[in-house]
């Protein structure tokens, strides 16, 4: 009884090693594609739009002829928001699909761990459009990351900056703060509560809201106490649309000021333009050139919506600066290769390139000639410091009935006087 | 503080339906059914369907019932939605439980619940997307009881709690004198007692799940109707619901409806103490407490 | 090639570590009859506890005390111990699906703890500042990788002797006779709470040890890494695999942790692109199709516990 268990489970490892050798050179033989690999939270109501969009980027780059003339085959991964299966999930892009950049994860919590124990003990580059945690950056600064890791997603110093000087700007004397309770979150509500403070406009309190509860009627009657002239609103859509309307048939104040996540046809819709005259969104922007305005028709001729959403623009980027690097890289680069030339591609004296089929082609011209480019996309001239993270100016929006529009422009400078002056 | 307890009273009305219909599953067949709380989700989205399609057949029923956000033709999927909920509980009893239970012990049972949940709520994903969608889209503003202290309701609730009374007032009326809610009352007793007696096990169980089925999709409409309907409903509600059950104590109905009120009130009241972060954990705070204090929750008989 | 050798290392590792997870789970359901729902709380215990102790001192939290590994792991698996003595001591006189709900109300509630409690656990961004023992001595990712493969083989092949022991031993009938039947074994003189609270407490100790080596193996622990789905999956390992068998519960986590990964790659591979994005939602409703299969198929799992009646008959 013993032994033949062992003779079965013996010959299935055989089988599975051959199954898995099997495959692996039958992908090799294949012609000229290059696997890029994705690890992502599909399974999740905003997760599945942030994929697409990687997806939609990886089409534009193979419209113009893909990466050092191989078709780009991107290979999507669930992470589950599960670490274990996010980190498998890269670990088997890497080693079986032999990817040589990561694009993902979005919860820092999936990413770490993934970059931690997947990208950098294999060289591997990683360029997440989503996750915010401070943690990267004081990795990056322990030289714990190789510069393998990059993100599109400003870190949270901007956007409660920008919050806080909407606040300021409208004149508010208290403001109530509801926040997602996650590391974006928590990370969020404390800095713009230290903002607002030192502008010496009263929070009148900071209300962590929950993943997955039945109800945010509790956290909102909460919030109301203190009757706030306003309210910071750091969500997701479906929470955050849940939380809003009870808010409003409560009586809470429609002076609302929302972080990008609310960006959103979900939330616009849930919630009610009727309600949302006096909401002011904060968003990373678009400096002055076309190459925003593009992405959204892009976006609309593709999908029939406006790009609003968590990470859509963010991850557009990731996506098309981590192609536009591996181009520049040339074939078989090795990840290290791959972002070292981050910095060619993202080059404020270069060459101006757009985020779009066009724009690659123009890009592998100019850096074929040895040349450098400035990409020009979605979230504007995206620009990495030593940490891999992204500075970028500011954008103030409105609901309107298409969609969103923006209010007002802030330039870096402003932002970057504006948080040196509080601190 | 007594904004609070109206709040919670109001949310736990909904916490009630659902923990009598699992209450009355768990005490029969004897197993902690996880999938439960997807019933509300089918019940939601049932009606969610229905009511577009009555909408567009006589758009004359559209128009709310004011001053409710709630229309004629709502009211009309909710009984709709309720005979759906309560054949997909029979069905998934035929397909999945029933096999089973004839093969298997109490704790396969609650995996398959585990497996049938994961199922439910991804199919309904993929149908539906993953996106939150409302009944009515018109937000109707809280009326307010009285100012000082301040204490608002939502006339949607209001009608929720009351319509969720009526259900129960009903639901007792048959349990208590009817012959059939005389033979339910029997089977959970002692199933094979019955059995000799001449009640048709087989019957009785297939009754649990359709009386399950029929309040849980009254209970997923009332949610849809005060939040909004998405495929992860029941992952959102299955812990509270669990806990209304354990706090009235297995296998009793009246026990549920008090359970569903105590998790409503405590997770709304617990926020005056303890910061937001921590409300997930509330209701398990409750159960503990309450199970030091009585083993067998408020109404639950001891059980081997 | 060497690509394929690196991710099974990397799978079996993982596999392995959670093995050892199912195997102290094994105790408490498998031979003692206790409904362990908070598997993850001792899991995140050991966890946290293992960083905790092992990793360098970070400006914001508490921790940081930098201690030789074995120690800390250790340290991390005494943790949950104690964790289990107390919840064990306040819940295991609760019957079946009480005890279920009371522990999965203590998993819920230590998750969201380390979600909030900043300053102790990192809150939600997580918990670094760990370095991996030795790592700087192995320069090679995969060498360093299989070494600590080869470490956990160890731990796990230990952890399965031991609980052999356990359950060959009087001991081990007695925990069974506890399971089987309360009152008799009451009645033979026998303490069922105490003994279900030893069981309870190793079972947890182990549980422990496997997250202190989850968390040492990413060297990073955040309140993702204990939600419920942990729980979920430990238990479907130990039901697919055989409750009561213990070389049961080690196949049946590799099955299933080898299902859960496969089931992502094969989509990602042989599914067109525009289902790709449905991937995850396909994927959890065939973990979902597999596991009411399998109860459908076998619901003792594909190794059922031998019973033994005497143990001297045996040889």
């Amino acid at each position: 009884m013993k032994f033949t268990h062992r003779v079965k489970l013996g010959s299935l490892a055989t089988g599975i090693t051959l199954l898995l050798a099997g495959l692996a050179t039958s992908a090799a033989a294949q012609d000229c594609s290059t696997k890029v690999g994705a690890v992502l939270p599909t399974s999740v109501d905003w997760g599945r739009p942030i994929a697409e969009v990687a997806q939609y980027a990886v089409d534009l780059v193979n419209e113009a002829g893909g990466v050092s003339g191989c078709n780009i085959d991107l290979v999507l991964r669930d992470t589950q928001v599960d670490p274990k299966v996010g980190v498998d999930a890269a670990k088997a892009l890497v080693d079986l699909d032999g990817v040589k950049l990561l694009l993902g994860a979005v919860s820092s919590g999936v990413s770490m761990p993934i970059l931690t124990s997947v990208a950098v003990p294999s060289d591997v580059m990683m360029m997440s459009c989503c996750s915010s945690s401070t943690a990267f950056t004081a990795l990056a600064k322990d030289d714990k990351t190789n510069g393998l890791f990059y993100r599109t997603f400003a870190t949270s110093g901007v956007q409660a900056a920008v919050g806080a000087m909407v606040a300021r700007d409208q004149g508010y004397k208290s403001v109530a703060i509801l926040y997602k309770n996650d590391d974006w979150g928590q990370d969020i509500s404390k800095l713009i509560a230290a903002d607002l403070e030192s502008l010496g406009i009263t929070v009148t309190g900071s209300v962590a809201v929950n993943d997955a509860q039945p109800s945010y009627r509790a956290e909102v009657t909460q919030a109301l106490q203190g009757a706030p002239e306003a309210v910071y609103l750091a969500l997701y859509p479906t929470e955050g649309s849940a939380a809003v309307r009870e808010w409003i048939s409560l009586g809470g104040t429609q002076n609302m000021i929302l972080a990008n996540s609310l960006k959103s046809d979900e939330f616009r819709d849930n919630v009610g333009l009727q309600y949302l005259g006096n909401t002011i969104g904060t968003d990373t922007a678009s400096p002055r050139t076309e190459s925003a305005s593009a992405f959204v028709d892009l976006y609309k001729a593709k999908f029939d919506a406006e790009p609003n959403g968590p990470g859509l623009s963010n991850s557009f980027d990731a996506t098309m600066i981590a192609l536009m690097a591996m181009q520049a890289a040339g074939k078989d680069a090795t990840g290290s290769e791959i972002a070292a030339q981050v910095a060619n591609v993202t080059d404020p004296d270069g060459t101006p390139v757009s985020g779009d089929a066009a724009g690659f082609t123009k890009a592998t011209e100019v850096l074929s000639g040895g040349g450098s480019v400035m990409y020009q996309g979605a979230t504007g001239n995206v620009r990495f410091d030593a940490n891999g993270d992204v500075s970028a100016p500011a954008v103030t929006w409105t609901f309107s009935e298409a969609g969103t529009q923006e209010a007002s422009y802030i330039t870096l400078e402003e932002v970057d006087a504006f948080m040196a002056s509080v601190n | 503080m007594i904004q609070s307890l109206t709040d919670g009273i109001l949310v736990g009305a909904i916490l009630s339906l659902g923990a009598i219909g699992l209450t009355m599953v768990m005490h029969t067949l004897r197993f902690a059914n996880f999938s439960h709380a997807e019933l509300l989700s089918i019940g939601a989205y049932s009606a969610l369907v229905c009511d577009a399609l009555f909408s567009g057949i006589l758009p004359s029923l559209a128009a709310a019932i004011s001053p409710l956000s709630m229309t004629w033709a709502l009211a009309l999927a909710m009984v709709c939605a309720m005979s759906l909920t309560g054949l997909s509980a029979l069905i998934i009893d035929k397909f999945v439980f029933k096999r089973i239970r004839e093969k298997g012990d109490e704790l396969s049972m609650v995996f398959a619940s585990f497996g049938v949940a994961l199922i439910i709520r991804n199919l309904l994903g993929l149908i539906f997307g993953l996106k939150s969608q409302l009944y009515s889209k018109d937000i109707v503003f809280a009326v307010v009881l009285s100012h000082d202290p301040l204490v608002l309701v939502k006339p949607d609730q209001v009608f929720v709690l009351i319509a969720a009374v009526i259900i129960m007032l009903v639901m007792h009326y048959f349990l208590s004198r009817t012959t059939l809610g005389y033979a339910l009352r029997a089977v959970a007793e002692n199933a094979s007692l019955a059995e000799v007696s001449g009640i048709r096990l087989s019957h009785m169980i297939a009754l649990i799940w359709v009386i399950g089925g029929v309040l849980a999709a009254a209970a997923g409409v009332f949610y849809g109707l005060t939040n909004h309907v998405s495929p992860v409903i029941g992952r959102d509600l299955v812990l509270p619901i669990f806990a209304a059950t354990i706090v009235g104590g297995i296998g009793s109905v009246y026990g549920a409806v008090l359970g569903g009120f105590v998790v409503g009130i405590a997770t709304n009241m617990a926020l005056l103490v303890l910061p937001s972060g921590y409300s997930p954990a509330m209701p398990f705070v409750i159960i503990l407490v309450l199970l030091l204090v009585r083993p067998n929750g408020l109404f639950g008989e001891t059980q081997t | 090639m060497i690509g394929i050798l690196s991710y099974l290392v990397f799978f079996v590792s993982i596999a392995s570590i959670l093995a050892i997870a199912v195997l102290g789970l094994n105790l408490q359901w498998g031979n003692t009859g206790l409904f362990n729902g908070g598997v993850v709380a001792f899991f995140g215990a050991g966890a946290y506890g293992t960083l905790l102790l092992g990793g360098t001192p970070q400006p914001d939290h508490i921790g940081g005390f930098e201690l030789f590994y074995p120690l800390a792991l250790l340290g991390g698996a005494c943790a949950a111990a104690l964790l289990a003595w107390f919840v064990g001591k306040l819940t295991l006189h609760l019957r079946h699906d009480y005890l279920a709900i009371a522990t999965f109300g203590v998993a819920v509630t230590f998750e969201n703890i380390m979600r909030n409690a900043e300053g102790f656990s990192g809150g939600a961004k997580g918990l670094r500042g760990f370095e991996r023992p030795l790592e700087n001595w192995v320069s090679n990712g995969f060498t360093y990788n299989l070494a600590f493969l080869t470490c956990i083989a160890v731990i796990l092949i230990c952890t399965y002797f031991f609980l052999e022991r356990v359950v060959q031993s009087p001991f081990g009938r007695l925990l069974r006779a506890i399971r089987e039947d309360e009152v008799a074994a009451r009645s033979l003189g026998k303490n069922p709470d105490r003994i279900r609270l030893i069981a309870f407490v190793t079972g947890s100790f182990i549980v422990g040890v496997s997250g202190g080596l989850y968390a040492t193996f990413y060297a990073f622990v955040s309140p993702q890494d204990v939600l419920p789905t942990l729980t979920f999956q430990i238990w479907a390992m130990l039901i697919v695999g055989g409750a009561g068998n213990n070389r049961g519960a080690i196949i049946g986590t590799f099955l299933i942790w080898g299902a859960w990964t496969t089931s992502g790659w094969s989509l990602s591979r042989f599914a067109p692109v525009e289902i790709q994005i449905y991937g995850g939602t396909l994927q959890y409703i065939m973990i979902g199709l597999v596991i009411v299969g399998m109860l459908l198929w076998k619901p003792q799992g594909l190794f059922p516990e031998k019973l033994v009646m005497s143990n001297s008959g045996k040889k």
